[in-house]
């Protein structure tokens, strides 16, 4: 059956590039400007990706709930850790996390240590017991470790409240770089990227969607390593490794390199720079950014890694805890394979667009302005950024179903109509996900943020209320109903205060203690502290409160640390 | 196990041998996991010493006199070269950068003769003009000015034409700032040269591995390597464990 599969998805995607060659080849000078103008080369590019996407998903739809919401629990370990990589490298992998580095320097490797290092928490404390517990959702598990109806439906709420400050960052890709290819308006960008993406999650949901994840890592990975090597050959460092061979990039940067040599960038500037160590030391002064912020967003990104709803669902797909706990390696693996990529990317745009005359480039779409300066062929300078479309894809496709799940499993069918029949249950499901694309669309529509400041926000949210639940859920049964509660109010109330005074700031109102709380509490790693709390709140309350009823505590003790 | 009592989980107070396993190898992942990431940075904050860069000690041998306008032309070419350093960073904010382009264009007149101070006068003008009238840097008459402005200016602060400061020198100038260095940006210029050019610098940073700084290779390859080690550490021993006890997933 899956061979059969195959030669037909080979009929119908062959064709489709076939068709686009010629029009990729006339057109490949057409990439050539930094801003503006339609790219028909890389257009064509993202076209033909967006068919296979499509395609995928439509040949490995979901035809029961168990296929939409867990892929039927099916998929292997490596083709699992696939997954984790593609719904986790996002937009802000992608294009932020370089972005981050020509903006910051040393402190944007914060956010690359932040990302991975989350995953030793989540494996060693959670994954494997996730899995045993058995449950769909997030929520689910919340709901029925704490025996609250309420903490389910609250736990399904911040889930969705998380997918959604997750998407918007996603769609924020999504429509820059449809802007940057196709020349169309940001809005119209979002918007057509964001019908694709509903069209083929509702056609697929998880099962598809998890195929699609596997091809999406492929062109994921493959579009980001190729201008690299490219890159590091054409300037003459260690192009083998380009990602052990940007050392001397960086090394070059800090003692800054003579305008000697005959390499020029695209606009014909030497590849040269004044000796800048302030892009590879620790918290400079030029950066604006102090030792106390490198830390609080490291740990804030990895206590978030451990408690994001669509990360922890991805467990639920392995057939065995055993899996799930190996799917990790493998995620992190293929994960790590870009974050060490992707700092390469900032090393060259810094020395690429050090002449006044560049101007000043759009942060968050370093990546491909870098691939132009270098002269990266026009062609390749497209797949990259169909593979930026497409790390944005891969993630919205598993946030879209990780709320949509939250909405119809944990809201409408265990709080509001638990007789729901398995039809309805999908029916709603999928109007789930229409909903959370159209308030997505929406909000990122207003371009709030750049796209990893949206996706940090989510990342506290969600290691202050989610990660501490699960975290005692899972080790310590002494944690009750009221304990939960109680932890939540306080992981609440800090990501509240938190995110008041990032909106007000933003929309120019000015608080009491802003400037503290702005520093102390920012939006992107509010965590620091409101993880602790969380979890010593929920500790103290459980402590002063009746323990937890005895099926639950068998539960953990038979089903979960069997 | 029927008393009631029996069912708690704690996971630091196991009950079994194989949850004694477990606890024992997480605090062990979790203690590395701490001190590579935590400690590493703690340490590195610890030895860090605020190091200035040589031109930031040149512009503060110059800057009184430059300030009070008593400079020799030594002094004046010290400081130009200082703020063309500064002005050619990667993280230079505008509004610092345009007060050093007024430095750099006040130095550049007072270093000038009088037939060099016309001609540079006229060469900026006619660059300004250039670029506002410039669709993009490939105009003709956008090259040529800057050429010529380029040409110029480099001779008169005696500059290598092959160095970096060189190629940038023509774009810092504003008619604007040729006159003086007005008194607010007398006191941006003192505030952001200390700004971009101390740094935090230890044996940490100053010590070079596979081309990398090495707190740089640390984080940015490193700690990754350390943490997919950990991982597949830990299930590699569950695994093990299991095996040896007889337990199937």
């Amino acid at each position: 059956m899956n061979s059969i599969r195959k030669i037909n998805m080979k009929k119908l995607i062959l064709p489709l590039i076939m068709l686009g060659m010629p029009g990729l080849l006339n057109a490949a000078t057409a990439a050539t400007e930094l801003e503006g103008g339609f790219k028909i080369g890389p257009a064509i590019i993202l076209i033909t990706i967006l068919c296979v996407f499509v395609m995928v998903g439509v040949i490995f739809r979901a035809k029961d709930t168990t296929d939409f919401y867990a892929a039927g629990r099916s998929i292997s370990r490596t083709g699992s850790g696939m997954a984790i990589a593609s719904n986790w490298m996002s937009a802000a992998s992608f294009l932020g996390m370089a972005a981050l580095m020509y903006g910051s320097g040393y402190h944007g490797l914060a956010y690359v240590v932040g990302w991975t290092g989350g995953y030793v928490l989540l494996l060693i404390l959670m994954a494997g017991q996730i899995r045993k517990y058995g449950k769909y959702t997030a929520a689910d598990f919340i709901g029925d470790r704490y025996y609250s109806q309420s903490l389910r439906a609250t736990g399904a709420i911040i889930a969705i409240l998380i997918s959604i400050s997750y998407c918007v960052g996603q769609f924020a890709g999504i429509g820059l770089m449809f802007q940057w290819i196709l020349g169309l308006d940001f809005t119209w960008s979002v918007i057509i990227g964001g019908a694709v993406v509903l069209t083929y999650t509702l056609i697929s949901g998880m099962l598809g969607v998890t195929k699609n994840m596997q091809i999406q890592y492929i062109i994921i990975i493959v579009s980001f390593l190729i201008p690299l090597f490219i890159l590091t050959f054409k300037f003459d460092y260690f192009w083998v490794l380009p990602q052990i061979g940007y050392g001397s990039v960086v090394s070059d940067i800090t003692n800054g390199i003579p305008a000697a040599s005959e390499l020029m960038n695209s606009m014909g500037h030497e590849f040269a720079i004044t000796a800048s160590p302030e892009y590879s030391m620790p918290w400079d002064i030029a950066t604006g950014k102090t030792f106390f912020q490198w830390m609080a967003i490291a740990f804030s990104l990895m206590i978030g890694t451990a408690g994001l709803p669509h990360v922890i669902q991805r467990f639920y797909v392995v057939p065995k805890a055993s899996d799930a706990r190996w799917s990790v390696v493998w995620g992190l693996f293929f994960i790590c394979i870009l974050y060490w990529s992707a700092p390469v990317y900032s090393a060259f745009g810094k020395i690429l667009s050090a002449s006044p005359e560049v101007g000043k480039l759009s942060k968050d779409a370093i990546v491909v302005y870098t691939a132009q300066l270098g002269n990266v062929h026009p062609l390749i300078v497209g797949l990259l950024a169909a593979g930026g479309v497409s790390a944005a894809f891969s993630t919205v496709s598993g946030l879209l179903v990780a709320g949509a799940s939250a909405f119809s499993h944990d809201l409408y069918v265990k709080v509001i109509n638990p007789e729901a029949s398995p039809s309805k249950q999908l029916r709603m499901a999928r109007l789930g996900t229409v909903l959370m694309a159209i308030i997505v669309t929406m909000i990122a529509m207003l371009k709030l943020a750049l796209i990893s400041q949206l996706v940090a926000v989510a990342f506290s949210l969600a290691g202050c209320t989610i990660f501490p639940l699960f975290l005692l859920g899972i080790w310590w049964s002494g944690s009750n109903r009221q304990g939960a509660i109680a932890g939540l109010i306080a992981g609440g109330f800090i990501s509240l205060l938190s995110i008041s005074y990032f909106v007000c700031d933003k929309m120019g109102i000015s608080l009491p203690f802003s400037e503290f709380m702005t520093y102390y509490l920012g939006a992107w790693y509010f965590a620091w502290i409101g993880a602790p709390l969380a979890i010593l709140v929920n500790i103290l309350v459980s402590k002063i409160t009746p323990e937890t009823p005895i099926e639950i505590r068998k539960f953990l003790i038979e089903k979960v640390h069997s | 196990m029927n008393n009631e009592n029996n069912y708690h989980i704690s996971f630091f107070k196991p009950t079994t041998d194989r949850a004694k396993y477990n606890r024992n190898m997480v605090i062990w992942l979790i203690g590395i996991w701490t001190v590579a990431i935590f400690g590493f940075h703690i340490l590195l904050r610890v030895i860090e010493k605020p190091t200035p860069e040589p031109q930031l000690i040149a512009f503060n041998e110059v800057w009184e006199n430059v300030k009070s306008n008593n400079a020799s032309n030594d002094e004046i070419k010290t400081f130009a070269n200082s703020a063309l350093h500064v002005a050619g960073k990667v993280f230079i904010n505008t509004e610092h950068r345009a007060a050093l382009d007024n430095g750099i264009s006040w130095a550049t007149m007072q270093l000038a003769d009088s037939s060099q101070k016309v001609a540079l006068t006229s060469a900026i003008a006619n660059f300004e003009t250039a670029t506002e009238n410039a669709q993009a840097i490939t105009d003709a008459n956008y090259i040529q000015a800057k050429k010529e402005l380029g040409a110029l200016s480099i001779a008169v602060l005696g500059l290598n034409p092959d160095e970096v400061l060189a190629k940038i020198l023509s774009l810092e100038l504003r008619s604007s700032g040729i006159e003086k260095i007005t008194d607010e940006n007398i006191s941006i210029i003192e505030t952001c040269m200390p700004h971009y050019t101390i740094h935090n610098r230890s044996v940490l940073t100053d010590t070079k591995f596979l081309g990398f700084p090495f707190h740089y290779f640390y984080s940015a390859v490193f700690l990754l390597i350390l943490f997919i080690g950990l991982c597949w550490l830990y299930c590699y021993r569950v695994d093990k464990y299991n095996e040896k006890i007889g337990i199937a997933d």
